[in-house]
């Protein structure tokens, strides 16, 4: 028998966290909100707004340095706050499920599939000899068409989708209260966290589980949450059922989340990089084919990722490269950057080529300073500049890209994704490139720090003329920028031509794919 | 919060216990009371007492003055074995991580013989051929050490060599010497520092059993290793020959131990 009521209720929350000095930093203040039973909840709100906390708060997995200072969580009537660690361990996954962002490192790499879910039954049960059925039957419910296969398999064989799958499902086996969804579709392509999506809500009305769902992308909640809160700064600014808080913002940050989110081109001041008159081509693939060699019994044996893959890119052109994930869109990439060696075909570059790559984390080297990254990106490009000239340049450079004389001095964990972000375009300009490959520069960027990025691309594609290759699964970046599209499908690109023309009358199979997911999910 | 105090403790305990060693090391430079290997047959045996804080040895030595003229040899030892180990560790760690390919087999091939043997038998045998020397020891125990650093800054590297910014150096044309020195290196410090910690503790250990032997740091140098060897005999009849060079070897071992216990829990934020 599932709670009746609200299955979950937060009141007047604070908790801070201690810093490096051991002073207490605010992170949620008085937070309110509940969770109705069999509903899903939708939490978005910009990144370092404290989703994550609220998450981690009530399934109790905050760490040593967070401390809850007041306020209260009742969960079915009991106030969690009160409870003691061990008690709350008993809950967690029994009564509430957490799944998490990453998928790669939530499943045991050296256990099948089937012995990470049996793991969990013979938690709740005690006994995992009657776990096979039901394991079987729950790879069945979460969308996977044989079971038997999946379930022999270890997580390394699984691509993202499937093992965020296999994480609802180990989360389903303990049938819990609520189900607490920490951005479980951000590091997934449109099509399958689109089916991540409906697998949640079919769970949702089948067994009656409750979800709060988190998210930073409005346009995912939209179609899928009864209720959708806004949180800013570790408060509910905006609470209402998703129709409401999508046609009548309340508030005006929401209204502006709003906007960011639908990547509106004329709000946004994006115009998107046409190809000047007569314009040269900068870069032109023929006939790539490229690939990754695993190591056969005898010999080597390769892999061909991408197949025969012709385009050819002008002066001043944005294009947009779409494609489900999986389909080689980034080992294409990787050939043009020359970071893989293509096993056949010719690229041929008019100039220098820079890159902006997805993860904002990863993008700039921890070591070390933004200004030593603007300066290696000099000394790359081949020009010479005292330290003298070197600072006016750089702050000018900085500028342009939206960020502040002080980020100069600053190492990356110093700043946030978008600002990191931004950095890492700045090192682009510095090279004065000809063409930039921007591999899924939004994808793990908030709604906020997105428009300013896609603004920012758009800008330098304007004004310094300078090409760019854009790669995403998020359509509506794809219409904001880019005038051309390249569709990419199992390794060949199946349609390409002029953006409106491709994504309003579909050829291929995969660009009809890409824009019903998109419709739901983008 | 516990962690955090619990690895201060480590700190505390750890240097104090290493400060112990600094001073006597700082002291053995500029001044002993007795010569290190003055011998006087009439003071042989003496038990500790205000004139020969150690005592004397089977020769009449005073203990305290070769104890802290022991202390530079073994500091010496101890760090510059680390810093060859280091260097050679860093350059093939670096270049088998960052190529990969043949280059990483040959390299992982011979690193994987050098540590197949007992490493304090390899360092025998390179003292036995080259002949026992102060520098020989330190090249020697610097090579058999030298793989485990390899291993490390390797492994490391290969992890790094995914992440974006490595990309997008290569992208940018850098030189892969400065990509590995430049950009790799400075991100391996949280891996290196308990390393060469852990190194100079048991590049200790092997100095003190090589002496023991009679292949390690050569009279008229005093050794804490070679006092043992000497003060066995006594074991029963004269304790304190063996108590105080113990002593020393275990505050210094001990103290390093409990020092890369602090870096290892403050520089990876406290994961184990």
């Amino acid at each position: 028998m599932r709670y009746k009521g609200n299955i979950l209720e937060v009141n007047d929350l604070c908790l801070s966290l201690s810093n490096a000095d051991g002073a207490p930093v605010k992170i949620l203040n008085n937070l309110k909100f509940n969770v109705r039973s069999g509903e899903i909840l939708g939490l978005i709100g910009d990144s370092g707004s404290g989703k994550t906390m609220t998450a981690l708060a009530v399934s109790g997995l905050l760490s040593d340095f967070a401390h809850v200072d007041s306020g209260e969580i009742i969960f079915e009537g009991e106030d969690l706050v009160k409870k003691t660690p061990k008690e709350r361990r008993l809950l967690l996954g029994e009564k509430i499920g957490v799944i998490f962002q990453d998928p790669s490192s939530a499943l045991d790499p050296l256990q099948t599939v089937e012995s990470n879910l049996s793991e969990i039954i013979s938690i709740r049960d005690g006994d995992k000899s009657k776990g096979h059925e039901r394991i079987l039957n729950m790879l069945k419910t979460v969308g996977f068409d044989d079971p038997k296969q999946i379930a022999k398999r270890y997580p390394h064989r699984l691509s993202g989708g499937q093992r965020q799958r296999v994480l609802i499902a180990g989360a389903a086996l303990m049938n819990p209260s609520l189900l607490i969804a920490d951005e479980p579709t951000s590091s997934l392509d449109t099509v399958t966290s689109m089916s991540i999506m409906q697998l949640l809500h079919e769970m949702c009305q089948e067994m009656g589980i409750s979800i709060l769902f988190i998210s930073h992308n409005l346009n995912t909640v939209r179609n899928f949450c009864d209720r959708v809160m806004v949180m800013k700064e570790g408060t509910i600014i905006d609470a209402d059922t998703s129709w409401d808080i999508m046609g009548q913002p309340k508030s005006a940050f929401t209204a502006e989340l709003l906007m960011k989110s639908k990547l509106d081109p004329h709000a946004l001041g994006i115009t998107r990089g046409e190809a000047r008159e007569n314009a040269a081509s900068v870069l032109t693939a023929k006939s790539i084919c490229a690939g990754y060699k695993y190591a056969g019994f005898t010999n080597d044996k390769m892999n061909h990722v991408v197949n025969n893959v012709d385009f050819d890119i002008l002066e001043g052109e944005c294009v947009g490269l779409i494609g489900s994930s999986g389909c080689g869109k980034t080992t294409l990439v990787k050939s043009i950057l020359g970071l893989i060696k293509p096993s056949s075909g010719i690229i041929e570059m008019n100039g220098r080529i820079a890159a902006v790559f997805q993860d904002p984390v990863s993008s700039l080297n921890p070591a070390h300073t933004v200004r030593w990254h603007l300066a290696e990106a000099l000394r790359a490009s081949g020009r010479k500049m005292t330290r003298e000239e070197q600072k006016p340049y750089f702050l000018k450079i900085l500028e342009d890209v939206g960020l502040e004389g002080k980020h100069l001095n600053r190492f990356p964990h110093q700043m946030s994704g978008g600002q990191r972000q931004k950095a890492a375009i700045a090192m682009c300009l510095v090279q004065e490139p000809a063409v930039i490959i921007a591999d899924e520069p939004f994808s793990a960027l908030d709604a906020s720090s997105q428009a300013s990025v896609i603004k920012l691309l758009s800008d330098i594609n304007a004004n310094r003329g300078t090409t760019m290759l854009i790669v995403s699964h998020n359509l509506l970046v794809i219409k904001a920028m880019c005038s051309k599209v390249l569709v990419m499908d199992k390794g060949r690109i199946v349609e390409s031509g002029n953006t409106d023309e491709v994504l309003e009358n579909p050829k291929a199979e995969a660009t009809h794919a890409l824009l019903k997911a998109g419709k739901y999910a983008v | 919060m516990r962690s955090s105090a619990n690895s201060k403790r480590y700190l505390y305990i750890g240097s104090a216990l290493l400060a112990i060693v600094a001073v006597f090391f700082i002291i053995g430079l500029i001044w002993t009371p007795y010569g290190i290997n003055s011998t006087d047959s009439a003071s042989k045996f003496i038990a500790p007492c205000a004139e020969h804080l150690f005592g004397t040895d089977n020769l009449g030595r005073d203990v305290f003055s070769r104890c802290l003229a022991a202390a530079r040899y073994t500091l010496l030892v101890s760090f510059a074995g680390v810093a060859v180990a280091l260097v050679i560790g860093t350059i093939t760690g670096l270049l088998a991580g960052y190529y990969g390919g043949i280059i990483d087999k040959v390299i992982m091939v011979l690193s994987n013989s050098i540590m197949c043997f007992p490493g304090i038998l390899l360092a025998l045998v390179a003292v036995a051929i080259f002949g026992p020397s102060l520098y020989n020891v330190i090249w020697a125990l610097g090579l058999v050490f030298a793989p485990t650093f390899a291993r490390v800054y390797r492994s490391s590297t290969i992890e790094l060599l995914g992440r974006d910014y490595i990309l997008s150096a290569k992208v940018m044309k850098v030189n892969p010497v400065r990509i590995m020195f430049v950009h790799i290196l400075p991100n391996l410090m949280p891996q290196i520092l308990p390393a060469v910690i852990i190194g100079l503790a048991n590049m200790t250990l092997f100095e003190s059993g090589m002496s023991y032997l009679g292949l390690g740091v050569q009279p008229p140098a005093a050794s804490y290793g070679k006092m043992l060897a000497d003060a066995q005999s006594y074991m029963v009849t004269a304790p304190w020959l063996i108590f105080f060079p113990t002593l020393m070897l275990v505050c210094y071992i001990l103290g390093l131990y409990f020092v890369s216990e602090w870096v290892r829990t403050s520089v990876n934020g406290g994961s184990k």
